[in-house]
């Protein structure tokens, strides 16, 4: 009798042992860079890869998930997808592919592309499309654009009502264009227009006011 | 409210004869409401003083039966300590006793060698009897004539046969006497060596003597707890206490202590055991590191056993010596192993690190930057820390036993406690549900006093 009940003992402990075993993608966080390389905002690359390197690349963990995606005329294409990463559980591995991560990085620097129009909508659904992709228990996007979308002729974006289901949206390093200098309300109507129009369409968060040095803690508090 | 007034347009009329009517029906239901009331204050402070005496009554059985758990165990104790000092003073009897005869020749040896060296002493030769009256006598006789003169002559040759013989008597007890000194010199060191012998003879008998007296004081330890006085319940309860406090501190410091020792293996172990999977919401590696630290308790409880330290494992110290001694190395050797492992994890630790600052410093485009001497005092310093955290560790052994063994009676004290407490809460609250519901009947009285007043002066003319 009391072998029976320790046998059963043993098996019922082994089976919750088994179930508690979960899958690492609750833990992991998927992170979305989107490159605006239309007009004036072509000239802040460097600036935007010296925020990634520094602010974004060094806080990934083991399994995490990196992507930068470029904002060109027509941005819903999967060749606008520049360069992705999936961190090794080694942290040796790991750092290699920071690294690589970093030398793809300078070399979009150097590269030369620009786009006459903005397409940031068809962008952030690619992009969405790629952080869902990971079922990564975080998911965030960071958006390096002046946020003035010019789409270029004949061009649908209408969002999805869960298009950006818990992902934290951030708008990173907007400059402000010459009209905005004229008229800040300008600038402030299309913050919040965008921010609105995310929210609506399902975004965990919008933060337009993140500075590059307050990166790391945001992704900190995100986890 | 205001649905209820009579006439909606006079309030003050309407409720007064609102409280008026129910005056007059409270009036008349005054029996019935205050058996109601008396049911209810019956059932619900009944029923909670009934649970505060159920509980009083748990209470004296819980504390009964701890009092029993703690003499018996302490009993347990107590017969082992003496089981313990019996097998030392058995082993002390094999081990000296086996020696003893030795000892004893020796001692039988030096006491014959002392005796045929007194023997020897004692043969003294003797002197020639008169031989010195003689020869002073013959000295004295004076000649008178020529007649005289052989015998004078024959006289003085006996005197001088006598003065020779007693020098030759002389030298030879001289000479005797030499050996004879020579003889007690050389019995001294032979002395030396009994008294040596008797001294370890009596060191070996107060070690013996000693024993007893742990024994006779654990027999008499053993009497007071078999006899279960107040006294000895007290002492029992609040050496117990004493002991779970200071085990669980010294737990509490070995808690950190493996804390220290998981956060050096932790991240080594992601680049051993890289997982994407997850166990009660830990990283496969860090169950591994921990997995590690575990063991090398586990290890040292075994090597505690073995020793013969602790007794949580009763089938351990009933193994024969050599398998426990088989146990002991393994243990050992476990542990040497672990600690090793540990050792190479810290090394590989620190490479890690300074590969992680280098790459972060690489991705900020700051030139690196890295001291030689103070990563080599780094590495060697977190290898030392690896190699002696799991010797450590395997110490937790002896106050886990004592915190299991005395946790038993010290959380059972707390729970009685805890019930007590409860019991008190409960009677309280029936005590006041009580008195409540007291007030409430005084203050229907106060309500219906008019009503009351009346029917008393009714029921007088009447």
């Amino acid at each position: 009798m009391i072998k029976r009940a320790l046998y059963t003992g043993i098996v019922a402990a082994s089976a919750i042992t088994l179930s508690s075993c979960s899958d690492n993608r609750d833990y992991e966080t998927a992170i979305c860079a989107l490159a605006d390389i239309s007009g004036t905002y072509a000239q802040e690359k460097e600036s935007m890869v010296n925020i990634i390197k520094a602010g974004i690349l060094p806080k990934l963990l083991p399994g995490d998930s990196l992507y930068l995606i470029t904002i060109n005329s027509s941005s819903f294409d999967e060749n606008n997808i520049k360069a992705q990463l999936k961190l090794d559980y080694r942290p040796s591995q790991a750092n290699r592919q920071r690294l690589e991560f970093s030398e793809t990085l300078d070399k979009f620097v150097k590269d030369k592309e620009k786009s006459s129009h903005t397409d940031i909508s068809g962008a952030m659904m690619l992009c969405g499309g790629q952080l869902k992709k990971t079922q990564a228990g975080t998911q965030l996007m960071f958006i390096f654009s002046d946020m003035k979308e010019e789409l270029k002729p004949g061009l649908k974006r209408s969002f999805n009502k869960d298009e950006f289901n818990s992902i934290d949206i951030t708008a990173m390093n907007v400059i402000k264009l010459k009209a905005d200098n004229i008229d800040p309300q300008k600038y402030r109507s299309r913050m919040e227009k965008w921010g609105k129009r995310v929210m609506d369409h399902g975004a965990r968060s919008w933060n337009a006011d993140l500075e590059p040095a307050d990166i790391t803690e945001y992704i900190d508090d995100k986890r | 409210m205001s649905e209820l007034y009579i006439w909606p347009d006079m309030p003050f009329l309407s409720i007064s004869v609102l409280v008026a009517a129910s005056m007059v029906f409270l009036y008349l239901a005054r029996t019935p409401m205050q058996k109601a009331l008396e049911s209810i204050d019956e059932g619900i402070a009944g029923g909670l003083t009934r649970i505060s005496a159920w509980i009083n009554l748990v209470v004296v059985k819980m504390r009964d039966k701890n009092r029993q758990v703690l003499l018996e165990s302490s009993i347990a104790e107590t017969e082992d300590k003496i089981l313990h000092e019996f097998r030392r003073m058995e082993s002390g009897y094999v081990k000296h006793l086996a020696d003893y005869p030795a000892l004893h020749l020796k001692l039988d040896e030096s006491i014959a060698i002392v005796d045929a060296d007194y023997t020897e002493c004692g043969q003294v030769i003797p002197e020639a009897p008169g031989w010195n009256d003689a020869a002073a006598s013959i000295a004295q006789i004076k000649s008178n004539g020529s007649s005289d003169r052989m015998i004078e002559k024959m006289l003085k040759e006996l005197h001088k046969s006598a003065i020779e013989g007693e020098k030759n008597a002389l030298s030879e007890m001289r000479k005797t006497a030499s050996q004879r000194h020579k003889i007690l010199s050389g019995m001294s060191s032979t002395w030396g060596k009994i008294l040596k012998i008797m001294k370890t003879v009596e060191s070996k008998v107060s070690l013996v003597l000693e024993t007893t007296h742990k024994i006779e004081k654990f027999m008499k330890e053993y009497d007071a707890i078999r006899q279960g006085g107040e006294q000895s319940i007290d002492m029992l309860s609040s050496r117990a206490t004493k002991l779970f406090i200071f085990s669980m501190l010294v737990i509490l410091v070995a808690g950190f202590g493996a804390f220290i020792n998981f956060q050096l293996i932790a991240l080594p172990m992601s680049e051993l055991v890289p997982a994407g999977t997850r166990v009660l919401g830990l990283q496969v590696s860090d169950v591994a590191a921990l997995v590690i630290v575990t063991l090398e308790v586990v290890l040292g409880i075994f090597l505690m056993e073995a020793l013969g330290i602790t007794n949580i494992f009763p089938q351990i110290s009933s193994m024969t010596m050599g398998k426990r001694r088989l146990l002991l190395y393994a243990s050992i050797l476990g542990l040497f192993f672990l600690a090793s492992v540990e050792a190479a994890l810290a090394v590989l630790r620190e490479h890690i690190a300074e590969t992680n600052a280098a790459t972060t410093q690489a991705l900020a485009g700051k030139a690196i930057t890295a001291s030689e001497s103070d990563s080599n005092i780094t590495v060697i310093g977190q290898a030392t820390l690896g190699f002696v955290l799991p010797w450590i560790l395997a110490m937790v052994a002896v106050p886990l036993e004592m915190l299991i063994e005395s946790g038993q009676h010290v959380l059972t004290k707390l729970l009685i406690l805890i019930i007590i407490l409860l019991g008190y809460i409960v009677g309280i609250l029936g005590h006041i549900l009580n008195t409540a519901m007291k007030a409430f009947v005084h203050l229907y009285d106060a309500y219906i006093i008019v009503p009351m007043k009346i029917g008393e002066l009714i029921s007088r003319k009447s």
